[in-house]
C-alpha cells in the first residue's frame, strides 16, 4: 500500500512539473479589465470575451510588410490546421499596437484581404492607454522608429516590435508565448490541442 | 545604322545578364502597404545595382531590410543592392524586401501584379508577380 502511495505520488509530481515545463507562463490575466473595440467597432472586453475559450493572439500593425503579415499567416495556417482536424472552438485575436492608424475599419480590410473569418477571429482596437496597458501585461514592446512626412503632409512611420504569438488557456491565463513570425507551427498546434484538453 | 545595332545588341546582352525569378507579393488592402519578394541572379561578368522598383500599383516604393534588435523587429530603408557578378540575391520573408505603400486597390491572392525593377547597367526589368496567399 505504501510503495503505492509513493508511486501515485511520484507520477502526479511528474505531471505537474511536466506540465509546468512545456506551459512556463501562467499569468492571471482575468484580475484586470480592458475596454477594446472589435473589427466592427463594437466594443468588447479583454480578457472576458474569450472566457471558456483557449485563444491564441498576435501583436501587430498594418502598416508593416513583413514580419506581422508573418504572423498573421502563421495564425492562419494554425486555424486551418485545426478546423481540418474538427476543431473549432480557439479564438484567434490580432490586437494593433498602432492604435493610430489601425483603427477597426483598417484592421477589418486587412483581415478580410487575408480570407479570415470572424466567427472565431477578432481584431481589437483600444484607445493608447488601454493598448499600451494590455501589451505590458504580455511584455510585448511597440515603439515607432523611422518616421518621415509624404509630400502631402501625411507622417509616415515605421515601428520597431516584440515578434509575438500568445497562447491563452480558458481560464484566461497566458500560458506560453511564441516568437510570431518563426513558430514552430506543430508545437503551437500540439500546445493549443493539450491546452484545451 | 551599325551603330544603333550595336547598342541594341549590348543593351539587350547587359539585361539577359540579370535574371528575377520567384517573384511573389503578399495580399494587401487598397490604402495599405504589402512586400513584394524575388531572387535576382546576376550571370554577368560585372556587378549591377537595383536602386528603384515602381508599379502602377502603388506610387511609393521603398527597398527595405528586416532587422533584429534583441527581441524587437523593426525594418529600415536601403538605398540600392548591388548584385555581385556569378552571384544570386534574395529578397524573402524576414530580409530583405521590397515595401509597396499605398496599395491603389486590393490585391488578393490568385492575382497578378506588374512591377519594373530598375538596375544602373541592366535598365528596366520588368517582372509579374503573383500574390500568395500569405
Amino acid at each position: 500500500m505504501k510503495s503505492f502511495l509513493y508511486s501515485v505520488l511520484i507520477i502526479s509530481v511528474l505531471i505537474l512539473f511536466g506540465c509546468q515545463s512545456k506551459f512556463p507562463l501562467n499569468k492571471d490575466l482575468t484580475k484586470q479589465s480592458y475596454k477594446f473595440f472589435n473589427q466592427d467597432s463594437v466594443e468588447v472586453t479583454f480578457p472576458g470575451f474569450i472566457k471558456g475559450k483557449t485563444a491564441v493572439m498576435g501583436f501587430i500593425y498594418t502598416n508593416c510588410p513583413d514580419i506581422c503579415p508573418m504572423t498573421t499567416h502563421n495564425m492562419i495556417i494554425t486555424d486551418e490546421k485545426l478546423t481540418e482536424e474538427g476543431i473549432n472552438d480557439v479564438q484567434f485575436i490580432l490586437l494593433t499596437f498602432d492604435p493610430d492608424r489601425d483603427t477597426p475599419s483598417v484592421l477589418k480590410k486587412y483581415a478580410e484581404v487575408r480570407g479570415i473569418n470572424f466567427d472565431n477571429w477578432t481584431l481589437l482596437w483600444g484607445d493608447k492607454e488601454n493598448t499600451d496597458k494590455l501589451l505590458i501585461r504580455f511584455d510585448v514592446m511597440a515603439l515607432p522608429s523611422d518616421s518621415s512626412y509624404s509630400d502631402d503632409g501625411e507622417l509616415n512611420y515605421y515601428m520597431i516590435h516584440t515578434d509575438r504569438i500568445s497562447l491563452i488557456d480558458k481560464d484566461g491565463r497566458l500560458r506560453k508565448n511564441y516568437q510570431g513570425s518563426k513558430v514552430n507551427l506543430d508545437e503551437l498546434l500540439n500546445d493549443i490541442k493539450e491546452l484545451g484538453e | 545604322m551599325t551603330a544603333v545595332l550595336t547598342f541594341l545588341f549590348l543593351f539587350i546582352q547587359v539585361s539577359e545578364n540579370i535574371v528575377v525569378k520567384d517573384q511573389w507579393v503578399r495580399p494587401g488592402a487598397k490604402g495599405m502597404g504589402t512586400a513584394l519578394y524575388f531572387t535576382i541572379e546576376n550571370n554577368g561578368s560585372e556587378a549591377d545595382t537595383l536602386y528603384a522598383v515602381t508599379s502602377d500599383i502603388s506610387d511609393k516604393i521603398m527597398i527595405h531590410q528586416t532587422y533584429s534588435k534583441g527581441d524587437m523587429i523593426g525594418m529600415k530603408m536601403v538605398k540600392e543592392i548591388v548584385i555581385e557578378p556569378g552571384k544570386a540575391f534574395k529578397f524573402e520573408p524576414g530580409g530583405y524586401h521590397v515595401m509597396v505603400m499605398k496599395l491603389k486597390h486590393d490585391i488578393k491572392a490568385g492575382d497578378e501584379t506588374e512591377f519594373i525593377l530598375h538596375f544602373k547597367k541592366a535598365g528596366e526589368v520588368s517582372v509579374t508577380a503573383s500574390v500568395a496567399k500569405n
